[in-house]
């Protein structure tokens, strides 16, 4: 047994920190993430996209399905960048196509990442039999061939903007899943959350507050790519036929106009050119999420 | 077992811990063709008390179960049999809410001080995490309390906005610790919670520990692969090998005449630089790794390394038996070898000590 | 005899996100010569892993050399052509790591790595190699030979991988061999047995070693000479024997005394005695000033110490150094 000694007062180390305020990972992050260039670009072109569609009506008062003049007007200054096959006016469809195709990506998105963060979370969190039946399931969803996988639910469920978002969501979902469970199964099993178990943590607690912020940041980057995966997706439905024909969309110009691409190079062009600044703008947010996540990596590159 | 609670049953009240015959077995996951699963047998029927106020050391090195012991105890790992004994109940039957009460008097300190902080969280935050989930306080007394406990450890009342990442290893084991306190806890189990350290910072920790179990009254389990520091640390000390405890006694009747082979050849390695320690390991140091403890042989577990083992080692397991009151070894042979001599005029100056 | 390795002021600098190169490890000098071990000692962060990755020219990106000189035998190592430098790695100086497992390439078995060496640097054909590769994993004391030289590393445990880390270092006949510490990893009565086949091993082939080590009991056991490093400055040096059994640097003092000792065959005291402690920490990288590197955590300091620099490593008595401003009136 231990005797009492006289207790000295404990000397208090000093820190050689406070000048420094401590930054939260996230604001640290976000500073890193604007030192990346090729986030900031992306990031600026991704506005400049999103003002477009969204104050572009205020600036450009033309209805997209209205027919504004003869089919294929070359650019000029009553259309701008001139109309479609039907005589529709293409500025104004990449405008109002910008919204639909844009909030389908984002939705879509939202949908995949909600999905795959929950079968992922569960499955990694608890393993065991509840693991084997969700990875059972993903691996179900991933055999599938997305492309047509979606085009059975748009041809089942209708064609319109919800069916197709939702038809997106469902088949894209399973990489963020083992993305998610991979996280959880490598930080299950690290101290600070045996630790916050110890501190009386239930698992839902342990899942949500412990778990999910350490894990979210790779998640993140794979759901900014997947808002340009869906936009693809989007774009590939309506090329093919199986777009919401009363919501005008980039994909929707594409797939309308494709036969006449050698009369009226502009009706297919703007539209494509817009899908592909879009996911080029997104890739680079993403890479530089990427960046500010991983600041270790950033310097290897 | 039996040899334990006969010649120990002074007094229940004195003890606070009474680990009854634990076993915890893990699945391998490897499967061989039209066979059953192999198992890893972690720990496998391991049976101590722990006094009130005391520290209990267990030593061992990998394979021994010994961190498997420390985690079935916080209950983190499932156990396969036995009893925890814990202020009078069997804490293997609790689940939801009294299982978080007895939270309160259980805590664990971790070995690696980089992995048992949540890098996302400020330090302040992880201190009051243990009162926020069981509910201790009001919110202004937490935050006091949260300040109180870093200056327990050392630590100024800054430290709490900060992130864990911007603490040395040192300074993180003493958050660490101060998680642990937060809850006041009776007992604390230190899994190897000074081997990572850098032996300044080791012995700052070990004279922390001491001071806050002087002021608290608390218990330890101290685990470690260090002999001298579980020499140095602990009142009572158990070897483990295998999942099995070899040999437990008090610190001060096993470092004076060990009997088991296996703790002659702990005590061989661990020996201060010098004459005594050439001879030590020349005779006792047993050659090889520790085995695997999957699907271990019957028989005595250290049979395959252990110089002395005869026929009969290799086939029939040996119990934990009482030499003398406290004093208890596991094997067959404990009558016929004869303990090292340690020369006390040699060992009383070693090189080591003379300054 | 000349010394087979000498580092002269060797400097090594690390260049953070600004620019700017900080030091990492300052004038540091020594020698290893044939059939000795010099270790290399103190906490982490001093710079002795990344002495021993300079003396390999192996520093990570970032890490800089500027200033010193490194000798191995006559040619200067720092001014050797990347190919010449490849070929002196393995045939002139080897090395051992902490960490078998991931030190081990885990596709090939045990006995092609081995064999692999040989065929480098010896030119040897295919099957002799392999037959020496056999010879060489008995001379590391491996139980079990015929089966383990075509075991895959995850088949071994830590310390049959270190016996191959160790064969495999030995396999070029390196007239140095840089072990960096090369028990750490590994279970207590193994490190006792990777000691004595370290020492029979240099005793057979005469290789120079320099350890590099934060373990007192190690140095006491293995090594020679003793260099003490502390924040990226010697601070002490000498006869192993004579600094470890007398040190007189208030640092290797101090780290002596926090250590616990196994005491046998005598009854501990039931009273606990605090250990030795210093207080305070190592300072940080850029955070090392032109004053005494242990000013801040020395109890032994006065304003002869704050109001000077670094001192310098002065000999004491013959083999035996010391940085210190007080070192006369802290006696042994």
């Amino acid at each position: 047994m231990t005797t009492l000694q006289t207790s000295t007062p404990l000397a208090i180390e000093p820190l050689d920190l406070p000048a420094r305020p401590a930054a939260s990972p996230a604001r640290a992050a976000l500073r890193q993430f604007l030192r990346s260039p090729s986030g900031v670009i992306g990031l600026c072109l991704l506005i400049v996209l999103v003002l477009g569609t969204a104050v572009g009506p205020i600036l450009y008062p033309v209805d997209p399905l209205d027919l504004v003049g003869g089919p294929f007007t070359p650019p000029s200054a009553d259309a701008w960048l001139g109309t479609d096959y039907l005589g529709r006016d293409v500025l104004a469809g990449l405008i109002y196509g910008g919204r639909a195709t844009l909030t389908v990506g984002a939705v879509a998105a939202l949908i995949t990442i909600a999905i795959g963060l929950t079968v992922g979370a569960l499955s990694g969190f608890f393993g065991g039999a509840v693991d084997a039946i969700l990875v059972k399931l993903t691996e179900f969803f991933q055999i599938l061939p997305p492309l047509l996988f979606a085009m059975v639910l748009v041809t089942l469920f209708g064609q319109k903007l919800t069916t197709i978002t939702l038809a997106i969501g469902a088949v894209s979902w399973t990489s963020a899943a083992r993305l998610t469970r991979a996280e959880f199964m490598r930080l299950r099993n690290l101290d600070f959350v045996k630790a916050a178990r110890t501190a009386g943590a239930g698992n839902a607690h342990l899942i949500l507050r412990v778990l999910l912020p350490n894990a979210l940041p790779p998640v993140i980057v794979s759901a900014t790519l997947a808002i340009g995966v869906a936009i693809l997706f989007e774009g590939g439905l309506s090329f093919l036929g199986l777009g919401d024909p009363n919501v005008m969309s980039w994909g929707l110009m594409l797939g309308q106009n494709r036969n006449y691409v050698l009369d009226a190079w502009w009706a297919v062009t703007f539209p494509g050119a817009a899908i592909f600044l879009a996911v080029l703008a997104i890739s680079l947010v993403g890479d530089g999420i990427n960046d500010a996540a991983n600041p270790r990596l950033r310097r290897r590159t | 077992m039996t040899a334990l609670q006969t010649v120990q049953s002074s007094d229940d009240s004195d003890f606070l811990l009474d680990v009854n015959d634990l076993v915890v077995h893990f699945e391998t996951g490897k499967r061989r063709p039209f066979q059953g699963p192999s198992y890893v047998h972690a720990v496998d029927g391991v049976s101590f008390r722990v006094r009130r106020g005391t520290t209990f050391g267990i030593v061992g090195e990998s394979g021994s179960g010994k961190s498997t012991t420390a985690q079935a105890i916080m209950r983190l790992v499932p156990v396969t049999s036995g009893q925890i004994v814990f202020h009078g109940r069997n804490i293997l039957d609790l689940a939801g809410k009294p299982l978080r009460e007895v939270r309160k008097q259980l805590q664990i300190v971790f070995q690696d001080p980089f992995s048992a902080l949540n890098p996302r969280r400020r330090a302040g935050d992880q201190i009051r995490e243990p009162l926020d989930l069981l509910n201790i306080g009001s919110r202004g007394e937490r935050d006091e309390r949260v300040r109180r406990l870093l200056g327990e450890v050392g630590l100024p009342p800054q430290a709490a906005d900060l992130f864990p990442h911007q603490f040395s290893g040192g300074q993180r084991q003493r958050l660490c610790i101060a998680r642990a306190l937060a809850p006041e806890p009776d007992l604390i189990v230190c899994d190897e919670a000074v081997s990572a350290l850098d032996v300044a910072i080791q012995a700052q920790i070990l004279n922390l520990l001491k001071r806050l179990q002087r002021e608290r009254g608390l218990t330890y389990i101290f685990i470690s692969h260090d002999l001298s520091v579980i020499q140095q640390f602990c009142d009572e000390i158990a070897v483990m090998y295998l999942g099995k405890i070899v040999e437990q006694a008090p610190t001060a009747g096993i470092f004076v005449e060990p009997r088991h082979p296996y703790t002659w050849s702990l005590i061989a390695a661990a020996a201060p630089p010098g004459p005594i320690r050439d001879e030590l390991k020349r005779r006792y140091l047993v050659k090889g790794d520790p085995p695997s403890p999957v699907d271990p042989a019957p028989g005595c577990r250290f049979a395959q390394r252990c110089p002395s083992a005869t026929e009969n080692c290799r086939i029939v397991l040996p119990q934990l038996d009482a030499i003398r009151p406290h004093h208890y070894v596991a094997c067959h042979r404990v009558g016929e070898l004869d303990p090292p001599a340690f020369d006390a005029a040699a060992m009383g100056n070693p090189v080591q000590q003379s300054m | 005899m000349g010394a087979l390795l000498q580092v002269e002021s060797l400097n090594v600098g690390l260049r953070n996100g600004a620019g700017v190169v900080v030091p990492v490890i300052e004038n540091l000098s020594f020698e290893v010569h044939s059939g000795r071990t010099t270790a290399l000692v103190g906490e982490s962060g001093c710079g002795k892993s990344m002495t021993a990755l300079a003396i390999m020219r192996l520093l990570p990106e970032d890490f800089v050399i500027t200033g010193g000189r490194i000798v191995l035998e006559g040619e200067d190592i720092l001014s050797l052509s990347p190919k010449r430098m490849r070929a002196l790695r393995g045939n002139g100086m080897s090395m051992i790591f902490q960490e078998p497992m991931t030190a081990l390439n885990p596709l090939f078995t045990v006995g092609d790595q081995i064999a692999e060496v040989l065929r480098w640097h010896q030119g040897l054909s295919a099957s002799a190699a392999h037959a020496q590769a056999v010879e060489f994993l008995r001379a590391v004391q491996i139980p079990a030979l015929e089966q383990r030289v075509n075991a895959y590393p995850h088949q071994l445990s830590g310390g049959m991988r270190q016996r191959v880390m160790i064969a495999m270092a030995l396999a070029g006949r390196p007239k140095l061999l840089i072990a960096d510490e090369p028990t750490t990893a590994l279970d207590v009565t193994v490190q006792a047995q990777i000691f004595d086949l370290l020492a029979k091993l240099q005793q057979d082939t005469g290789t120079a070693v320099l350890l590099i080590t934060h373990d007192l009991g190690a140095v006491a056991e293995l090594a020679d000479d003793v260099l003490v490093l502390y924040a990226g400055r010697c601070i002490e040096s000498g006869a192993s024997a004579d600094l470890v059994g007398h040190p007189r640097h208030p640092y290797t003092r101090g780290l002596l005394g926090c250590v616990p000792h196994l005491k046998l065959g005598q009854r501990m005291p039931a009273v606990w005695s605090d250990l030795g402690e210093i207080a305070g920490m190592v300072p940080p990288l850029g955070a090392r000033g032109a004053d005494c590197a242990f000013l801040a955590r020395c109890r032994d300091a006065s304003d002869v110490c704050r109001s000077r620099p670094q001192p310098m490593l002065e000999p004491i008595e013959t083999d035996h150094a010391v940085s210190c401003w007080r070192k006369s009136e802290i006696a042994a």
